[in-house]
C-alpha cells in the first residue's frame, strides 16, 4: 500500500495544490490568488497536504473560529489517487485539528449531484442540515449542506490528550537550542542548533554567547521541529520547558518563547527539570524509565549522581560535582594540551592511542578520609591541576612525553571516578540499574568502563542513543508529557528561570 | 479592528494590545529584573483585559533594544514565539523610538499627533524633520554608560526621525559628544510604554517601512576574553 503523509501545507506548495484544484472543481475552481490567500499564514486557516514521494497528491483545510466551529474550506485528492482513502484520511485530520482548537461544529458544502463524497461525509458522522439551491455555478447545482458535531470528538479528545499528548518541549539551559515534540512515548521530533563553535575560541561555554545564539536559533529550532514532527502548533497539547538548572540567560530565552507559545496558543504550559528530563528521556526508548535507578549525569555543566524512586515524584540527589564539571574538566585538559574544543572528542581521540595506565592522576573525593561527607561527590578542579603540573614538570626537566598517555591516563582518572561512585551507588542502595545521560556520555571510555563494572555487579546499565543524551527539546517534551499523563496540573506563568533548581523540583507550578 | 501586539522587555516588562491608534490594554511592569517570570502573566493580562483572543491579532511587535542583554532577550524571544503560535509576521523596533514618539507625540510643535492622519499623497514623502532642539533619549546601560539615540522630530507619518543612535557611552563622552556638535538636545528618559512601539510601527506601515528585523540590539560584545593560545612545546610528541 501506497505510503501517503500528510502534513501542515505551506505557501511552497501552492502551484502543486492549484493544479489539483484547477483538475478537480473545472469550472468551479478557486482563482490562483485566492488560493495563495487561503494558504498564507492565517491563524483562523488550517490547511494540510497529503503527499507520496513528497509530491502532493491532494490537500484540505478549514476555516477555524477557536471554541466555536470550523468550515471545511475545500478538500480534493488528484485523480490517480482516488479511491486510497485519502479522502477520508484528510477529513479525519481536519476533524482532529478543529476538535483541538475546540470548535464544537464543523460545517461543509458537497454538490449534491455527487454521491461518492457525501457518503463518506456521512460515514465521518457529518449530517444534511440545508439544501442551497443553484448554489454551484454556472452549472446551477445544489450544494448540501452537512454538520458534524464535535463534541463527543472534544471529550474523545480530552481522553486520548491524557492517554498520548502530544507536547513540545524546549531546552535552553546551557549551549544547545532544543525544540523536540513527542506523542506520549513516542519520538516526532528533536531539533537541536548548538552554538558550540561560538564558544570554541574561548575553550568553554560563555554564558552570554549562548544567550544570544538561543535568541537567534529559537524560531529555526522551532520551525524545524514541527515541520519534521509534519504538525501544526494548533495540533499540540502542551508546552514543556526547561526552568532550570542551567545558565540564568540562557535559560530565559527559552522561558520567554515557551510563556508566549503557551499564551499565544491557548496550550498548558509545564516547566520542568533540566536533569530530571536526562533520565525521563529514557521512556522515549524503552516506554518507561524503570525504578529505582541511579542516574549518572556528566556533561559539560552538571556531574550529577541521582537515585531515582519515581521519574516525576521522587527524584533524590546522592551528589555532585564541588566545583567544576567533568566535561569542563575535559575542556581545560583539552586546551592544556593544546587539542581544541570541545574537550571530550578531541581528548578521546588522542588517548585512542595511548597507555591509561602511564600516568597515575590522582581520584577526587575518593579517599576514606572523604567518605563521610562526600561519598558520592565529584571533584576535578585538583584532577585539572595535577594534570597541568605533570605537563609543566616534563616540560622543565626536558622530559620527553606523549600527549596520547596524557590523555589516556587523564581520561581513565576521570571515568574511573565516575563509575565507581556510580557503581558504588547501586550497590549501597541495592539498585540493580544504571542509567547515563549528558553529553560525556560520548565518550567511548566512559561508556566501556561503565558496561564492564555493571556487568561484573550485576547491574543493567541504560544507555539512551547518544542524540537524546545530548541536551535536547525531546527529553523535556517526554518528561512534560509524562506530567500530562500523571494528570498533573499545569504550572502557572510566573514561574522563574531558576539557574540552581533543585533537582527534587522535577516540576515547578 | 486588526489590533498588535506590542512586547517590550529593554527595560521594564511592558505588553500592550493597540488597535489603530487606541490602546486596548496595557501592563507595564516596572521591575528591571523578573522579565522572565513576568512576560507571561502580563501577556495573558492584556488578552484577558481587552477581551481578545491572541488569534485575532494581525501582527506581533518587539522592542529591539538597546538594553543591557538579559532583559531584552526575553521580550524578543517571546514576540518571536508569540508570531510563531499565531502564524502571523512579527516587526521589529528601536525601543528608543518608542519614548521618542510618546514625548514627541502631543507636543504642540509636532505636525501630526494621531496615528492614521497621513493621507496616502503623503505616503512616500520626504521626512522633514522638525527644526528647533532635538530630543535626546538615553536609557540605562549599567556600567556607568547610558544607551542614547538623538531624535529631530516627527516626519509626515509621525514616525519618530532618528538622527543619531543608539548608541552606549559613558555620560561625559555623550556630553562631549553634544558638546562638539553644539547641540543642547531636550532629555528624555522615560521606560517604555509597549503602546509607543506599537503606534511606531503602525505609522512606519502606513509609511510603507515597517522593518522585519528583530535582532537584539546589544550594542556591546560579550564578556569574554579569548583565552591565549597555548603553545606546544617541540618537546611533547603526540
Amino acid at each position: 500500500m501506497a505510503d501517503f503523509l500528510i502534513r501542515p501545507a505551506t505557501e511552497d506548495d501552492l502551484v502543486n495544490v492549484f493544479e489539483i484544484e484547477q483538475v478537480s472543481f473545472g469550472t468551479t475552481a478557486w482563482p490562483f490568488e485566492m488560493m495563495q490567500t487561503e494558504l498564507a499564514p492565517n491563524p483562523s486557516r488550517n490547511y494540510f497536504v497529503a503527499t507520496l514521494d513528497g509530491e502532493v497528491v491532494g490537500y484540505a483545510g478549514i476555516g477555524v473560529v477557536d471554541g466555536h466551529e470550523a468550515d471545511v474550506m475545500t478538500i480534493a485528492v488528484s485523480e490517480t489517487h482516488r479511491g486510497a482513502g485519502l479522502g477520508r484520511r484528510l477529513m479525519n485530520r481536519l476533524i482532529d485539528v478543529a476538535a483541538k482548537r475546540r470548535a464544537r461544529e464543523m460545517f461543509l458544502e458537497v454538490r449534491a449531484d455527487n454521491p461518492v463524497p457525501q457518503a463518506l461525509y456521512r460515514s465521518l458522522g457529518f449530517e444534511q442540515i440545508d439544501l442551497r439551491k443553484g448554489y454551484y455555478q454556472p452549472e446551477g447545482v445544489d450544494a448540501v449542506v452537512m454538520r458534524l458535531d464535535l463534541t463527543p470528538r472534544i471529550q474523545d479528545l480530552a481522553a486520548s490528550t491524557l492517554q498520548e499528548p502530544v507536547v513540545l518541549g524546549i531546552e535552553s539551559s546551557c549551549d544547545e537550542t532544543g525544540v523536540g515534540i513527542v506523542r506520549g512515548t513516542t519520538l516526532l521530533a528533536n531539533a537541536v542548533s548548538s552554538s558550540m563553535d561560538a564558544h570554541a575560541r574561548f575553550g568553554g561555554v560563555v554564558p552570554e554567547v549562548a544567550a544570544r545564539a538561543h535568541l537567534e536559533a529559537i524560531k529555526p529550532t522551532l520551525d524545524q521541529a514541527l515541520k519534521t514532527a509534519g504538525l501544526s502548533i494548533n495540533e499540540i497539547d502542551a508546552i514543556a520547558v526547561t526552568n532550570g538548572p542551567g545558565l540564568a540567560g540562557a535559560l530565559m530565552v527559552g522561558v520567554g518563547a515557551a510563556k508566549a507559545l503557551a499564551v499565544s496558543t491557548g496550550k498548558p504550559i509545564y516547566a520542568v527539570n533540566h536533569l530530571v528530563g536526562h533520565v525521563g528521556v529514557d521512556v522515549l526508548e524503552r516506554g518507561q524509565v524503570e525504578t529505582p535507578t541511579v542516574a549518572l549525569l556528566v556533561s559539560g555543566g552538571h556531574t550529577s549522581l541521582l537515585l531515582v524512586h519515581d521519574l516525576i515524584d521522587n527524584v533524590e540527589l546522592l551528589g555532585e560535582t564541588i566545583d567544576d564539571a567533568a566535561g569542563e574538566a575535559f575542556d581545560k585538559v583539552a586546551r592544556l594540551l593544546g587539542l581544541g574544543y570541545p574537550g571530550g572528542p578531541v581528548i578521546d581521540q588522542a588517548a585512542a592511542s595511548g597507555n591509561p595506565a602511564a600516568i597515575r592522576f590522582p581520584r577526587g573525593l575518593t579517599l576514606p578520609k572523604d567518605m563521610e561527607k562526600h561519598r558520592y561527590d565529584f571533584s576535578f578542579s585538583g584532577l585539572k591541576t595535577a594534570v597541568a603540573r605533570w605537563v609543566e614538570s616534563a616540560e622543565q626537566s626536558g622530559t620527553e612525553y606523549s600527549i596520547a598517555d596524557v590523555a589516556a591516563s587523564f581520561r581513565e582518572a576521570v571515568v574511573d571516578v565516575l563509575v565507581s561512585k556510580a557503581v558504588s551507588a547501586c550497590l549501597a542502595h541495592s539498585v540493580p540499574r544504571l542509567l547515563l545521560g549528558g553529553g560525556v556520555v560520548a565518550n567511548r571510555r566512559l561508556r566501556e568502563v561503565a558496561q564492564e563494572r555493571c556487568d561484573a555487579n550485576g547491574i543493567e546499565l541504560r544507555i539512551p542513543a547518544l542524540s537524546l543524551c545530548t541536551d535536547n527539546g525531546a527529553m523535556i517534551a517526554a518528561l512534560g508529557a509524562q506530567l500530562v499523563m500523571a494528570g498533573r496540573s499545569p504550572s502557572g506563568l510566573g514561574f522563574a528561570a531558576d539557574s540552581t533548581l533543585g533537582v527534587t523540583q522535577v516540576h515547578t507550578l | 479592528m486588526s489590533p498588535f501586539l506590542a512586547i517590550d522587555t529593554s527595560v521594564g516588562t511592558s505588553v500592550a494590545l493597540i488597535a489603530g491608534g487606541s490602546v486596548l490594554a496595557e501592563v507595564n511592569i516596572n521591575d528591571r529584573m523578573g522579565h522572565a517570570e513576568n512576560i507571561g502573566l502580563a501577556l495573558a493580562e492584556v488578552f484577558k483585559r481587552a477581551d481578545v483572543a491572541p488569534s485575532r491579532i494581525t501582527a506581533v511587535i518587539a522592542g529591539r533594544g538597546p538594553a543591557p542583554f538579559t532583559g531584552l532577550r526575553v521580550g524578543i524571544a517571546a514576540a518571536i514565539a508569540f508570531a510563531e503560535g499565531v502564524a502571523r509576521p512579527i516587526f521589529g523596533v528601536v525601543s528608543h523610538d518608542a519614548i521618542a514618539l510618546a514625548e514627541l507625540d502631543g507636543s504642540d510643535s509636532t505636525p501630526i499627533t494621531q496615528a492614521g492622519a497621513s493621507t496616502s499623497s503623503q505616503i512616500g514623502s520626504q521626512t522633514s524633520p522638525q527644526i528647533g532642539s532635538p530630543l535626546l533619549v538615553t536609557t540605562d546601560a549599567r556600567r556607568s554608560e547610558v544607551y542614547w539615540s538623538l531624535y529631530s522630530g516627527l516626519d509626515h507619518h509621525g514616525c519618530p526621525v532618528r538622527i543619531d543612535g543608539p548608541h552606549v557611552n559613558k555620560p561625559a563622552e555623550l556630553e562631549s559628544i553634544l558638546n562638539e556638535r553644539g547641540l543642547a538636545p531636550r532629555l528624555a528618559t522615560a521606560s517604555v510604554s509597549a503602546s509607543a512601539l506599537a503606534r511606531v510601527v503602525e505609522r512606519q506601515m502606513l509609511a510603507g517601512g515597517a522593518s522585519q528585523d528583530v535582532a537584539a540590539l546589544y550594542l556591546r560584545a560579550p564578556d569574554a576574553v579569548a583565552p591565549k593560545d597555548v603553545s606546544r612545546t617541540s618537546k611533547a610528541v603526540s
